[in-house]
C-alpha cells in the first residue's frame, strides 16, 4: 500500500473553525445595499385553478416594491430531463400541492412584505385530488401536471438474465410487499437566496444550494437568458441531502424581483414552508418475488415499484431507474425482472434522500433475504456472505465490479456485533438485524456529467483550489486540499480553498450519487499533474535532468535517484513568476470514459465505476409494553476504498446510519384527505435527535478501487442504504413481528404482537 | 398555515407583583403575561393569540427563587426556570418527580428560557410539570387585585390551554407541602422520540407507605396528555390505597387508569395507544415511586 503524506490523515477540516465559532455566513446572512426583502404567498389548496389574482391593494401599499405572479416569466417549462420537462417558475393556471408560492411580493422590510401578502387576494376552484399512486393510476383520474398527458409521469422496465430458468432453478420462492412513507430531506439550513441585477441586466445569485450548476442552467432556460447572463455564488450551504439541487419557486421569485426592481432581494424561507413545500422522499409501494437454493443462493428476482413523486417528475426518473439498476447489488442475483412506475400526485414536490431510492430497493431486498433466510434456516450472515458480490464480479445488468471488500465486511460487522454469540444467548426483547448495501461512485447518467478543478499557485508557494463540487458538509473542500497537497508534496496549510463561483468555477454536474470524492477528486488529480509537470519543466531545465524523473515532496523537487539533485519547491513557482513572467495554472477534469452512459430503456450497462460496500449490524431492544424501539448499537464495516480522511468518513458512514434512522422509526409527512400538510413543524415532524441512535462504531474494510483517486470511493450513502433493512430486521429478531410498511412505530409493534399472541 | 414574524405589540416590564397586576386591570383581555415565552411567542407567530399588550414579568424578583422550610415545603417561583429546577439540589432531593419532568421537557436551550409559571398557566394537557405537582399535593399562589389566594395545582386547569388563573391575576408561586417519611413520587413520560417532545402520556404516581414499608398508606395518581386536562385517578388510587403494592396490584391500577382517561386520536397517538399506555406507565410509575421509598429509607 502506498505511503501518503497528507492523503489517509486527519487533517483540520478548511471549514471547521469558521462553521464551529458561528462565523461562517449562509445565504439568509447576506447584506446587500439598498436590498428588499422578498417574501411567498402560499396555495391553502393542494389542487385548484387559479381563477384570479389581485394584487392591487398590496401594489398600493407603501414600503411594497414589486408583485410577481407565474405570468411574469416566459412561460418556457423545464425538467431534470428534456424529456420530463413538466415545471414552471410559479402556477399560472393551477397550483398543485399545498403550500405552493403563488405570489411573490418584495419590500423593504419583512414586516411590509408580510402585510403585503394579508392584501393579496387569490381566487381558487377546487379540484379533485390526488394523493397517492393509486389514486393517479386509477381509471379517469383527473390529471395532475398540465404539462404531462398522464399521471405516470416515468416508467422502467427491466429485464437481466434468464428470468425463468432462475425461478426454475430455484428450490423456494416467496413474495413479499413493502412499503415507505413520505419523508423530508432534513438538511438543517431552510431555503434562501439572495438575487441582484447589475446594470447590464447581470444576474447574480447567491443562494444555499447543492449543485449549483443544475439550478443554473434550469433557471437560465425558464429564464430564457443565456447562462452567460448569470453568475452563480454559493455562500456556506447548511446541508442539502439532495433536496437543493434544483431552482424552486423561492429563488425564481427573487430573481424576477430583483430584475423589476434593480435592487438585490433576499428571500429566506421559515423551516414550516420547507416541511410543508419543498422536496421530500418518494412515497413507495414495492412487490419482491425471490428465488433460491436450498442453501440460500439466490437464483432470481422480479421486483415491482410504485413511486409518488408530487406534481413533478423531477429527479424521479432516477429514482426509479437506480431502483431497478441497483437490484444488481450487493448480492449476486443472475436474473432479475425490474417494473417501475413514477407517478404524479398533489403531494409536495419530490427530489430524493442521501441515498437516494437505492435505499428504498436495499430496504426491501434485505428485508427480503432476512425473511428468506429464516424460511430456509440458514444463518443472517452466512445468507449475505453467500450472495455477497465479490471481486471483479459481471452483474446481470452488465455492472463491472472492480473491487469488493463486501465478504470481509460482512465478516468484520458480524464478529463486531457478537451476532453468533447472540444466537445462544441475548437478553428478552433484544435483537440484532443485518444489512448489507453497496452506493457507486457516481453514475454516469448524461454526456454533460464531468467534473472540472482549476489550480491557482500563487508566487509564495500557496495554491488556491476551485472545484465545481460544493461543500455542503460533506468535506469536500478538504480532501480535494488534501489531494492537491498530496501530489505537489506540499504541506496540506499551503493548499487554500477558493470561492464556489460559476465565473471562475468550472462546471460540475452536481453533488449527488457518492460522486464527488471519486470524479472532482480525479479532476483534482489531473489538475495537481498538470501544475507539477509545468514546475518540472522549470526545475528539470535548471537542474539539467530530465523533467520526468523529477518527484515532488516536502517541498522539494528532486532527482528520484539523485537525491543531491534538487530544488526547493518555492524557487521553482519563483522562476516562474520573477523570471520568466509566468503565472501557473492547473486544469483538471475528469468524466468517466471507459464506464457506459445510463441506457434509460434497458437499464442495461457498466454504469459506474468505485462500488463502495457497506455490512451494517444495529443492536435494538424492544419494549413489548409500549412498543418503543431503542436503539443500542451500531456497527458498521465499509468499503471505501482508500479513505482520504478517516474521521470525516467515519462521519459520512454514521450520518448515513443516523439520518435513516428517522426513516426507519420516527418521520412521516403527514397529509389530510385534501392534501393538506399536517405536520409541518418540528414539533410535530419527528426528526430523530441525537439520543433517539445509538453507539456507532465503524470498521474500514481498506481496498484499493484502480479507478478512484488515490484508491478512493465514495462513502457517504452506502450506510444509508443499508440502515432501513437493518433496523426492521434487529426489530423482527427481538421480538419476531415484522413491519413491512414504514415508519415502524411503537403502535404498530403492538399491534402486531397483540395480533402474533392472538390478542 | 405558516408561521409568521411577530405581531405588533407594547411591551411592559413592571418590577413589582403590584406593578403588574396595575397593568393587567389596566389592558384586561388585550394583555397577556409574559414569561419565558416559548408557548406565548409561537402562538403569536402563528396568529393563535395576537395580544396587544406583553406585561413581562421577568423584572420582578418576587417571582424567582427555590426556598425550603421544613414546615412549609419547597417554595418554587413562578419565574424559575426549568433548567433551575434541573440544576437544583434541592428539587432533585426534595422534589424527584418535578425533577424527572423537568429533565424530559423540550430541548436544553429551551429549558433555560421556559418557567414553571409558564408551563402551568400556558395549561396544555400534556403541561409535563403538572402531573408530579398534582401527585404531590402542590398548591399554586395566585396574586390578584383582593390579595392571595391558593389553589391545589389539581385544580388549576379549565380545559386545553385554558387555566383558571383570572385575567387580573398572576401566578407568584408554587408551594410543595412537605414530604411525609417514607413517601416519594416518580414521573414518567413517553414521547416518540427520545428528547425535544411532548407527552404521548405522562404519568405521576406518589406514594406513602406504611411502617412495614409495603402496605400503601397513601397515593396520588395523576395523568397528563389524556383529557383536556391533567387529572388525578382516584379509581387507580383505591385499588392501591390500603394494601401491599405488588407487581400484580399496580398491574391492576394501572388497568383501572387506562380507563379513566378520556384521550384524543391525533398526529402524535391514537385513543387506544394512549390507554393503553396509561396502563403500562401507570404501573411502572406506582413501582418506581414504591422502590424509591424503599431505597431512600434503607440507606
Amino acid at each position: 500500500m502506498a505511503e501518503y503524506s497528507v492523503v489517509g490523515k486527519p487533517v483540520e477540516r478548511t471549514d471547521g473553525r469558521i462553521k464551529a465559532t458561528g462565523a461562517a455566513k449562509y445565504a439568509a446572512d447576506l447584506i446587500a445595499p439598498g436590498m428588499l426583502y422578498g417574501k411567498l404567498l402560499r396555495s391553502p389548496l393542494a389542487h385548484a385553478k387559479i381563477l384570479n389574482i389581485d394584487t392591487r391593494k398590496a401594489k398600493a401599499l407603501k414600503g411594497v416594491k414589486a408583485i410577481v405572479t407565474g405570468k411574469d416569466f416566459p412561460g418556457i417549462p423545464y425538467g431534470t430531463r428534456p424529456d420530463t420537462r413538466d415545471q414552471l417558475p410559479m402556477p399560472v393556471t393551477k397550483v398543485h400541492h399545498f403550500g405552493e408560492g403563488v405570489v411573490a411580493v418584495a419590500a423593504v422590510d419583512e414586516d411590509r412584505a408580510e402585510e403585503a401578502l394579508d392584501l393579496i387576494k387569490v381566487d381558487y376552484e377546487e379540484l379533485p385530488v390526488i394523493l397517492t399512486a393509486e389514486d393517479a393510476m386509477a381509471p379517469g383520474a383527473p390529471l395532475v401536471n398540465e404539462l404531462s398527458k398522464s399521471n405516470i409521469a416515468y416508467f422502467s422496465d427491466f429485464l437481466f438474465g434468464d428470468i425463468e430458468k432462475g425461478f426454475k432453478e430455484a428450490d423456494y420462492i416467496r413474495e413479499e410487499t413493502f412499503s415507505s412513507q413520505r419523508v423530508t430531506v432534513g438538511f438543517i439550513e431552510p431555503h434562501a437566496c439572495l438575487a441582484e441585477v447589475d446594470p447590464t441586466g447581470r444576474v447574480l445569485l447567491q443562494g444555499s444550494k447543492q449543485s449549483p450548476y443544475i439550478t443554473w442552467r434550469h433557471m437560465c432556460r425558464a429564464l430564457d437568458i443565456p447562462v452567460s447572463k448569470m453568475r452563480i455564488v454559493n455562500p456556506f450551504v447548511g446541508g442539502g441531502f439532495s433536496g437543493k439541487h434544483d431552482p424552486f419557486d423561492i429563488d425564481f421569485a427573487t430573481v424576477k424581483l430583483a430584475q423589476m426592481t434593480g435592487r438585490p432581494v433576499k428571500t429566506v424561507l421559515n423551516y414550516d414552508e420547507v416541511l410543508a413545500a419543498y422536496r421530500q422522499r418518494n412515497a413507495m409501494n414495492a412487490k419482491l418475488k425471490m428465488g433460491l437454493k436450498k442453501n440460500g443462493q439466490i437464483t432470481a428476482l422480479r421486483t415491482e415499484c410504485v413511486l409518488e413523486g408530487g406534481p413533478i417528475a423531477g429527479i424521479g426518473p432516477f429514482n426509479i431507474y437506480y431502483f431497478g439498476a441497483f437490484q444488481n447489488v450487493p448480492y449476486k442475483i443472475p436474473a432479475i425482472e425490474y417494473h417501475g412506475k413514477l407517478t404524479y400526485s398533489n403531494r409536495a414536490p419530490c427530489g430524493t434522500v442521501r441515498g437516494q431510492e437505492i435505499v428504498l430497493a436495499q430496504y426491501c431486498l434485505d428485508s427480503m433475504l432476512s425473511i428468506v433466510a429464516e424460511d430456509l434456516g440458514v444463518d443472517q450472515v452466512d445468507i449475505r456472505y453467500m450472495n455477497a458480490v465479490t471481486s471483479n464480479w459481471h452483474a446481470a445488468n452488465g455492472l463491472i465490479i472492480d473491487v469488493s471488500g463486501l465478504p470481509e465486511c460482512i465478516e468484520k460487522c458480524g464478529k463486531r456485533i457478537g451476532w453468533k454469540e447472540s444466537r445462544t444467548s441475548r437478553p428478552k426483547g433484544r435483537g440484532i438485524g443485518y444489512s448489507c448495501a453497496s452506493h457507486p461512485s457516481g453514475v454516469r447518467l448524461g454526456g454533460h456529467f464531468g467534473s472540472s478543478v482549476m489550480l491557482k499557485l500563487l508566487e509564495d508557494g500557496n495554491v488556491v483550489v476551485t472545484h465545481g463540487g460544493t461543500e455542503i458538509g460533506q468535506g469536500s473542500n478538504t480532501i480535494f486540499c488534501q489531494m492537491t497537497a498530496e501530489v505537489l508534496g506540499i504541506p496540506f496549510e499551503s493548499v487554500i480553498q477558493g470561492v464556489s463561483d460559476s465565473d471562475t468555477t468550472i462546471f460540475d454536474s452536481g453533488m449527488f450519487g457518492d460522486r464527488c470524492t471519486y470524479w472532482n477528486g480525479n479532476a483534482t488529480i489531473a489538475a495537481a499533474k498538470d501544475l507539477k509537470r509545468q514546475l518540472a519543466e522549470i526545475a528539470g531545465a535548471e537542474l539539467k535532468v530530465n523533467p520526468e524523473e523529477l518527484e515532488f515532496k516536502n517541498s522539494m523537487i528532486f532527482h528520484k535517484e539523485r537525491a543531491d539533485v534538487k530544488m526547493d519547491f518555492l524557487t521553482a513557482v519563483r522562476r516562474a513568476y520573477y523570471e520568466k513572467g509566468s503565472p501557473l495554472y492547473g486544469r483538471g477534469y475528469w468524466a468517466a470514459t471507459d464506464i457506459d452512459i445510463v441506457d434509460w430503456k434497458t437499464g442495461r450497462g457498466n454504469l459506474a465505476h468505485g462500488l463502495d460496500f457497506i455490512a451494517t449490524g444495529v443492536m435494538v431492544d424492544v419494549d413489548r409494553e409500549t412498543g418503543r424501539v431503542t436503539l443500542i448499537k451500531g456497527i458498521s464495516a465499509d468499503d471505501a476504498g482508500q479513505p482520504i480522511h478517516p474521521v470525516m468518513l467515519d462521519g459520512q458512514v454514521n450520518g448515513g446510519s443516523a439520518h435513516m434512522t428517522g426513516h426507519a422509526l420516527l418521520e412521516d409527512c403527514l397529509y389530510d384527505e385534501k392534501g393538506r400538510v399536517l405536520n409541518h413543524t418540528w414539533r410535530d415532524y419527528k426528526q430523530p435527535t441525537a439520543l433517539d441512535t445509538p453507539e456507532y462504531i465503524v470498521e474500514h474494510v481498506h481496498t484499493h478501487d484502480p479507478y478512484g483517486p488515490f484508491g478512493a470511493k465514495g462513502a457517504g450513502e452506502a450506510s444509508s442504504c443499508s440502515s432501513l433493512a437493518a433496523i426492521a430486521n434487529g426489530i423482527y429478531d427481538a421480538v419476531g413481528v415484522r413491519i413491512k410498511d414504514l415508519p415502524i412505530t411503537p403502535e404498530k409493534i403492538l399491534a402486531a404482537l397483540k395480533k402474533k399472541e392472538g390478542k | 398555515m405558516f408561521i409568521r414574524r411577530l405581531p405588533k405589540f407594547e411591551h411592559h416590564a413592571p418590577a413589582s407583583v403590584a406593578g403588574a397586576l396595575g397593568l393587567l386591570k389596566k389592558y384586561g383581555n388585550k394583555a397577556r403575561v409574559f414569561a419565558g415565552g416559548t408557548d406565548l411567542l409561537l402562538a403569536m407567530k402563528k396568529r393563535a393569540l395576537t395580544p396587544e399588550h406583553l406585561i413581562n414579568v421577568k423584572n420582578i424578583k418576587a417571582l424567582k427563587g427555590i426556598s425550603y422550610n421544613d414546615k412549609k415545603g419547597l417554595k418554587i417561583g413562578a419565574l424559575v426556570t426549568c433548567a433551575e429546577l434541573e440544576e437544583s439540589p434541592l428539587i432533585k432531593e426534595k422534589a424527584p418527580a418535578l425533577w424527572d419532568a423537568v429533565c424530559v421537557m423540550a430541548s436544553p436551550q429551551v429549558r433555560t428560557l421556559a418557567t414553571i409559571g409558564g408551563n402551568l398557566c400556558s395549561a396544555v394537557p400534556s403541561a409535563d410539570t403538572a402531573p408530579p405537582l398534582i401527585a404531590m399535593g402542590a398548591q399554586a399562589v395566585l396574586s390578584g387585585p383582593k390579595g392571595e389566594r391558593t389553589v391545589l395545582v389539581e385544580k388549576l386547569f379549565k380545559g386545553p390551554a385554558e387555566s383558571k388563573v383570572a385575567r387580573n391575576e398572576i401566578l407568584t408561586h408554587i408551594q410543595i407541602p412537605k414530604q411525609p417519611e417514607r413517601s416519594c413520587a416518580a414521573y414518567l413520560k413517553l414521547m416518540r422520540r427520545a428528547a425535544m417532545d411532548l407527552a404521548l402520556v405522562g404519568v405521576a404516581a406518589y406514594v406513602c407507605l406504611d411502617k412495614d414499608n409495603r402496605t400503601c398508606k397513601e397515593v396520588r395518581i395523576a395523568l397528563g396528555a389524556v383529557a383536556p386536562t391533567p387529572i388525578r385517578a382516584p379509581m387507580a388510587e383505591q385499588t392501591l390505597a390500603g394494601n401491599e403494592i405488588t407487581e400484580a396490584l399496580a398491574e391492576q391500577a394501572g388497568k383501572v387508569a387506562g380507563t379513566v382517561c378520556s384521550p384524543i386520536t391525533d398526529l402524535r397517538a391514537s385513543l387506544g395507544y394512549r390507554c393503553d399506555m396509561v396502563e403500562v406507565l401507570t404501573k411502572r410509575a406506582v413501582i418506581e415511586a414504591c422502590s424509591r421509598v424503599k431505597n431512600s429509607t434503607k440507606r
